[in-house]
């Protein structure tokens, strides 16, 4: 339960922090969460589950492999993300501080929580801190900008309370297990709308298309802490409730119904989102567009609901934060060094910085899913998956190979070389340069060796179903 | 020493090399750098030689598994037989000489350590690419040394004047590469459909017992393989990058670009023999697509004035040549002709290296003339690289271009014809580059040609080995017409020892055929230089200005403009399409009818007027407050009622 509870009792402590030592407080707060989570993992058995039940109707845990693997992960996102912003002003804020380690209780809630209607609070309990540090440290010039990522939210939040809700109702049941064996398909149609409600919040969330328009907008906006933040895990609330959640109650005449719609749009995003990104003028921007299509590749994957599937589409999850928050740290030292994202302001960084060129260039090419890398083993059989399912999807999606390498390449190529604009650029410091090398370690770790993470989330993954 | 541990070795050794330099190569001196990274491929060709003395059937390496579900298992391991053994002596043996070269080659450059580095790296993805016993395995060499060839082409890029076209370079060579490997992709995917492995024996086996596996499905299959041959192996369409990847350094194109990476869509062709020979209408496609290859680029190769330029538009032609015989399943000549061809391309490739390096940085051949008296080692072994290419009798080429001319011959006269046309435009090209690199007057004015050198042993070395290996090359698959017992060793040595092989055979003519089309050939390749000796030697002829070309010699300088009807037809559109999706689509229509939305639904509640004048945080703070109360509501509820 403590792991649980670390980041609030943190967050609170926050406040009465000096300010001095705001940034050193953040550090060692998510640094002690994350090594708490890798001592519990050790002593974890997969076979088994962790349930923390104190007698209370809606307040119960349960952390099996999969929510082992969200919680280090997330652990490990906090932690990287305050190391990457370590000599920035927005970690020394004890606001952001506070409201950052909110955040994180709040998704370990998300991932650990063992009552549909718990999903559902810890959901909305990271959204507050999430706006206000948009609103905060953003540069929202103009407040409908901020408003559309908050109208998209609290709509997709209204459907899935509603359908959480008739959830409960119509089965009479609330936790996970209970759920996972009642008997949704006597419901026929309302089992369809009862999905549909979720699905119209996580839409938001992955984003898929059409849903996705405040992506864009607010990752240019929000200070890069939250960027990453949102992008590197907070979305991952999306994917994990639906392989967590929706999909293995919902399994059968809803999920049949919902399968094809959602995995359209998933592709849609995946090529919609890569043409988009290739002509970006803004490398925030750009990246954006990526990850939207990046994410609809692993969405669309997940609605096959196939054991083997879902334990890639994990890898592919993992490597997703790690790209994301790689590619946005990169995006923000050039910002915060020249002032500027616009790519037709930006030449020859390379030859004034090599070192950021090298590790920029380590992830470029983790994101473009070379061999030895996560994303390659996750690609290769996401794809797959859907190519198994109908060639045409396989073959849609495999379009992200070519569109990837466009806007990767066009991303890493027109601001790092070409003839130098600048005559200085201050190279990478201590903390991004580890925080560079922890992604791409991680990254080769799980290129090489994927099985080490499938097998361990296979544990939750592949229970037997009704 | 154990043949597995020799294997790993083998793969081991460039990896080791990879790492040692990666990492601190920067604080090493520059020979020790270039020494280890020459050390280790020649160590590993080493290797690789006691397994090709000790071949004896085929052995499976099993490392680890990759992947390990109940219904699916691929796995890191490797294959021992006679076509991966081949294809590895090449890497290593062609791979450590051009090393080598690269030492002197690359000397003043600052980027020392990093070019050894990734070439490094090539040897290694090159390595499992053709050693993977499956194609899991084979797709990640094949990424890897995709990944390689961008980062090697665009190595440049901080060149002031050329840094920007170096990196664009690299860019295209990456992503028509990647258009291919969709290609290869969609194949893994039909074949882990059909047999549900990705092991190349596995799936030849299987074939040999289910006779049902034909037809459709074996044409997709094979036609996505070749998807991926055009990427790799720079055939039509997918050919443009090959050209440009000449912005890379020199020994990268001779070893990348010529003898190595761009045979890979062969290679994939003949270890996929057993799938190709199911598909006869795929090996058609094969066929007439390298022969238009062949062609083609023989035909732009005439008006190119960069001496590199000449030789990359050769060796698409020459991949052409290579895939018409695998058109005709003759998949032991077209292997044959990729190891001769290793052999003469790369040094043609360290050749013009080495007139580069002597030019200080001079490419184009209007400029030279008359090297051959300033740079008397590189004429010759260019001389003997351009008369083994051409066809000159009894050097390698002319033994391994005429068994394929010899198997369309014998399968179909037209294309026979066709190919003596390439086969005639070829020796033209290439003794209009050397006559005017290395004969005539020098015309790059005194000042440079004062400073003009011949290169180190380090460069000179690698070109008198590689002379060496293009005239007696042939030897290795002589014809059965004079030397009845050593005759058509490679063919038997490959086809014994390679899966699939061993049934398919390749077509022989009878004695007087055979012969006159020797003869024929001689006479062609004999012609074509006594025609420019007189041309460009006696009578001084030089390369006219590109703006000074009219007709045909326009349409070869300029390439018969595949670069701006690409760019028409794929390159625009796509960025018009990305303006228009990203400008009106997203924004205009999807985020600004959002915002329509929401300026209607504040308008509605009357709130604009008091509340969107700048208080955004009581405004959100509401309607999280208001989020909470429902929220609240509704637990309370609940817990009542249930």
């Amino acid at each position: 339960m403590a792991l649980i509870l670390l980041p609030l009792v943190f967050s609170l402590m926050a406040w009465f922090v000096p300010s001095a030592f705001t940034r050193l407080f953040g550090l060692f707060a998510t640094g002690v969460a994350l090594v708490w989570s890798v001592v519990a993992v050790c002593y974890f058995q997969p076979e088994e589950q962790i349930l923390i039940d104190f007698g209370l109707r809606f307040v119960r845990f349960s952390i099996d492999s999969l929510g082992f693997t969200m919680i280090l992960l997330t652990n490990a996102v906090f932690l990287l993300v305050y190391l990457s912003n370590f000599t920035g002003k927005i970690v020394n804020d004890r606001k952001f501080t506070a409201l950052a380690l909110l955040m994180q209780f709040g998704l370990l809630g998300v991932f650990t929580t063992n009552t549909i209607l718990g999903f559902y609070i810890f959901w909305e309990l990271t959204l507050l801190p999430i706006f206000l540090i948009l609103y905060w440290f953003g540069s929202f010039d103009k407040p409908r900008a901020l408003l559309q990522f908050f109208l998209y939210t609290l709509l997709g939040s209204l459907a899935m309370l509603l359908a959480v809700i008739g959830l409960m109702h119509a089965t009479n049941q609330q936790t996970y297990e209970a759920l996972l064996v009642a008997d949704i398909n006597a419901l026929g149609n309302t089992s369809i709308w009862l999905m549909g409600g979720f699905l119209l919040a996580f839409a938001v969330k992955i984003p898929l298309f059409p849903f996705h328009t405040w992506q864009a907008e607010t990752y240019t906006k929000a200070p890069v802490a939250g960027t990453m933040l949102l992008s590197a895990i907070m979305l991952k609330m999306a994917l994990f409730g639906l392989l967590k959640w929706v999909l293995p109650i919902f399994d059968g005449v809803a999920t049949d119904f919902w399968r094809w719609p959602i995995i359209t749009l998933g592709l849609i995003g995946v090529v919609y989102g890569a043409i988009v990104a290739i002509r970006q003028s803004d490398i925030k921007t750009l990246f954006a567009y990526a990850s939207l299509s990046h994410l609809g590749l692993i969405a669309a994957a997940l609605m096959l609901h196939d054991d083997n599937t879902n334990q890639i589409a994990v890898v592919q999850i993992v490597n997703h934060s790690i790209v994301s928050i790689g590619l946005f740290l990169a995006a923000g030292i050039i910002e915060q060094r020249l002032g500027t994202r616009q790519m037709s302001e930006l030449s020859g960084i390379a030859k004034v910085a090599p070192r950021f060129a090298f590790w920029f260039g380590v992830l470029t090419f983790i994101s473009l899913s070379v061999p030895f890398t996560a994303g390659f083993i996750g690609e290769f059989f996401l794809i797959k998956a859907l190519f198994n399912a109908h060639a045409v999807t396989g073959f849609i999606a495999s379009t992200t190979l070519v569109l990837g390498a466009v806007y990767t390449l066009r991303a890493y190529q027109v601001p790092m070389f070409g003839p130098s604009k600048f005559a200085s650029f201050q190279d990478l410091n201590w903390s991004e340069w580890l925080v560079f090398a922890i992604l791409s370690v991680a990254a080769i770790y799980l290129g090489l060796a994927p099985q080490c993470l499938t097998d361990f989330v296979a544990h939750s993954l592949t229970q037997p179903t009704h | 020493m154990a043949k597995d541990l020799t294997l790993l070795l083998i793969i081991a050794l460039p990896l080791i090399g990879f790492a040692i330099n990666g990492l601190v190569g920067k604080k090493m001196p520059k020979t020790l750098v270039g020494g280890l990274a020459t050390g280790v491929v020649f160590a590993a060709f080493l290797l690789a030689t006691t397994l090709f003395s000790g071949l004896h059937g085929t052995q499976i390496v099993n490392l680890f598994n990759i992947i390990d579900f109940e219904q699916l298992r691929i796995n890191a391991s490797f294959q021992i037989d006679a076509l991966s053994v081949w294809m590895t002596l090449i890497i290593t043996g062609i791979g450590s000489l051009i090393h080598l070269f690269s030492m002197g080659y690359m000397s003043h450059d600052e980027g020392y350590y990093k070019f050894f580095t990734y070439l490094n790296l090539f040897i290694f993805s090159m390595l499992l690419l053709v050693l993977g016993s499956n194609y899991f395995v084979l797709f990640f060499g094949w990424e890897g040394v995709g990944m390689c060839s961008y980062l090697l082409i665009s190595f440049h890029y901080n060149d002031a004047e050329k840094g920007l076209a170096n990196s664009l370079a690299g860019r295209k060579a990456f992503i028509m590469n990647r258009i291919g490997d969709v290609g290869l992709l969609l194949a893994l995917f039909m074949l882990l459909g059909q047999f549900n492995t990705l092991e190349f024996l596995q799936i030849g086996k299987a074939l040999e017992t289910n006779t049902a596996l034909q037809g459709g499905a074996m044409i997709f299959i094979t036609l996505s393989l070749f998807i991926a041959a055009t990427g790799k192996s720079a055939q039509i369409p997918l050919f443009t990058w090959l050209p440009d990847a000449m912005a890379g350094p020199t020994p990268v194109s001779a070893l990348i670009h010529a003898a190595t990476m761009v045979t890979a869509g062969i290679y994939l062709t003949v270890r996929s023999n057993f799938l190709f020979e199911l598909a006869p209408f795929t090996k058609d496609i094969i066929l007439y697509v390298g022969l238009a290859t062949t062609l083609f680029a023989a035909f732009m190769a005439l008006r190119q004035n960069d001496i590199k330029k000449v030789l990359a538009y050769s060796t698409v032609s020459q991949l052409g040549l290579m895939f018409v015989a695998l058109g005709f399943g003759a998949y032991t000549v077209a292997l044959f002709h990729v190891t001769t061809h290793a052999f003469f391309k790369a040094l043609l490739f360290l050749g013009s290296g080495s007139v580069i390096h002597g030019m200080h940085e001079e490419q184009d051949i209007r400029k030279m003339g008359g090297l051959a008296k300033l740079m008397p080692l590189t004429h010759f072994t260019f001389l003997i690289g351009t008369m083994a290419i051409s066809g000159i009798p009894f050097l390698s080429g002319f033994f391994s271009k005429d068994e394929i001319m010899a198997q369309a011959l014998h399968h179909n006269p037209v294309v026979y014809g066709v190919l003596v046309l390439a086969v005639t435009m070829t020796a033209i090209y290439m003794f209009r580059l050397y006559f005017l690199t290395f004969q005539g007057q020098f015309r790059g004015g005194e000042a440079l040609k004062s400073k003009v050198h011949e290169s180190g042993l380090s460069m000179t070395l690698p070109l008198m080995v590689l002379a060496v290996l293009s005239i007696f090359g042939g030897l290795l698959n002589l014809p059965g017409l004079f030397f009845k017992g050593t005759a058509h060793w490679f063919d038997h040595y490959l086809s014994h020892g390679t899966f699939g092989l061993s049934a398919v055979h390749n077509a022989h003519l009878d004695f007087s055929t055979a012969m006159g089309l020797m003869l024929f050939a001689s006479a062609i390749a004999i012609g074509v230089f006594i025609w420019a000796y007189l041309t460009y030697a006696k009578k001084g002829a030089t390369a006219k200005a590109d703006d000074a070309l009219t007709g045909w010699e326009q349409l070869s300088a300029q390439k018969l403009y595949v670069d701006e009807i690409y760019n028409t037809l794929f390159v625009k559109p796509l960025l018009a399409l990305s303006d228009f999706i990203g400008k009106v689509v997203d924004i205009q229509l999807l985020r600004n009818g959002v915002y329509a939305l929401a300026d209607g639904i504040l308008n509605t509640a009357n709130l604009t007027r008091k509340w969107q004048t700048g208080f955004l945080s009581s405004y959100l703070f509401w309607m999280v407050f208001g989020l909470i109360i429902f929220v609240a509501y509704y637990i309370l509820k609940l817990s009542v009622w249930h």
